[in-house]
């Protein structure tokens, strides 16, 4: 296999990494927001 | 500057929602200027030819495993000595990206070690103490959520941070103890045998990584903080 192989697989996966750390962060970050507004519903009811 | 007024949880979320976007333009500019130095200023290297430009992501992210397990460590121990919530919380939020940077380390170092040595992977003391530093990272972030109570896991993955801690010399210093296939620090304070444009490179993209790091656990603090402070006023009016 060339050098060029596993120069990119390595770029590649560290921007995989990188992208997928980002990703889980919106993720995490829409359900902290969900979870507020459901916070501020039940102060609502009350 | 009174520092005491930062470690409350909801001046520390409005500062983090302020830095988060300078530090991702920080990392993103710097890894730019790296990558363009590493992939197209710095020359061949005359024995290992192209496959050297894994070396450009390999250090840094070698380093900011060790580095950023060191920081989780003091603010574990800072949790434990001072009972703050706030570096409980960062010691929480720094787990996840240390362990994405120690398996980078990792996976780039098995692409540069299949060319090199001839195998991607080899039971060699700075391998495997990096590969416990993983395990380490894993056990923290599963500690921490082991229990109901967020402050026991708190707690808990303090004192095995503080375990862990001894891991850290091992790998650094594996190299000199035992003879290993890795090879020695290429850069130390005392100076580098590298050429210029490389040194450049590398330590372009170490600090384009510590501004990532810094800018993905602030945005995982703030999370945090108001997943635990999801009850308070000052939660609900944001």
């Amino acid at each position: 296999m060339s050098h060029e192989f596993y120069v990119w697989m390595s770029y590649g996966m560290t921007a995989v990494a990188i992208a997928f750390e980002i990703a889980w962060l919106r993720v995490q970050r829409a359900r902290a927001r969900r979870h507020i507004e459901e916070e501020r519903d039940l102060e609502a009811q009350d | 500057m009174n520092w005491f007024y930062f470690s409350s949880p909801p001046t520390f979320y409005r500062l983090a929602g302020w830095l988060v976007p300078w530090t991702f333009g920080t990392a993103a500019l710097l890894a730019a200027a790296g990558l363009y130095v590493g992939l197209v200023q710095a020359p061949t290297d005359a024995q290992q030819g192209e496959v050297y430009r894994i070396i450009f992501i390999h250090v840094p992210a070698a380093w900011m495993s060790m580095f950023l397990y060191f920081v989780m460590a003091c603010y574990g121990a800072a949790s434990l000595t001072f009972n703050t919530r706030l570096a409980a919380m960062m010691a929480r939020a720094i787990a996840p990206t240390g362990a994405m940077f120690t398996f980078v380390s990792l996976w780039t170092g098995a692409f540069w070690g299949r060319p090199t040595w001839g195998a991607y992977w080899v039971w060699d003391a700075r391998l495997t103490s990096e590969l416990v530093l993983l395990f380490l990272y894993f056990g923290f972030i599963a500690l921490a959520n082991a229990f109901e109570e967020p402050r026991r896991g708190d707690r808990a993955a303090a004192l095995l941070a503080l375990i862990g801690l001894v891991n850290l010399p091992i790998i650094y210093f594996s190299v000199m103890w035992w003879n290993t296939l890795h090879q020695g620090s290429s850069v130390s304070f005392k100076g580098t045998s590298m050429h210029i444009s490389m040194l450049t490179g590398m330590l372009l993209m170490t600090f384009s990584f510590w501004a990532y790091a810094i800018g993905a656990t602030l945005v995982r603090v703030r999370i945090i903080i108001v997943e635990r402070e999801r009850r308070t006023h000052w939660v609900r009016s944001l």
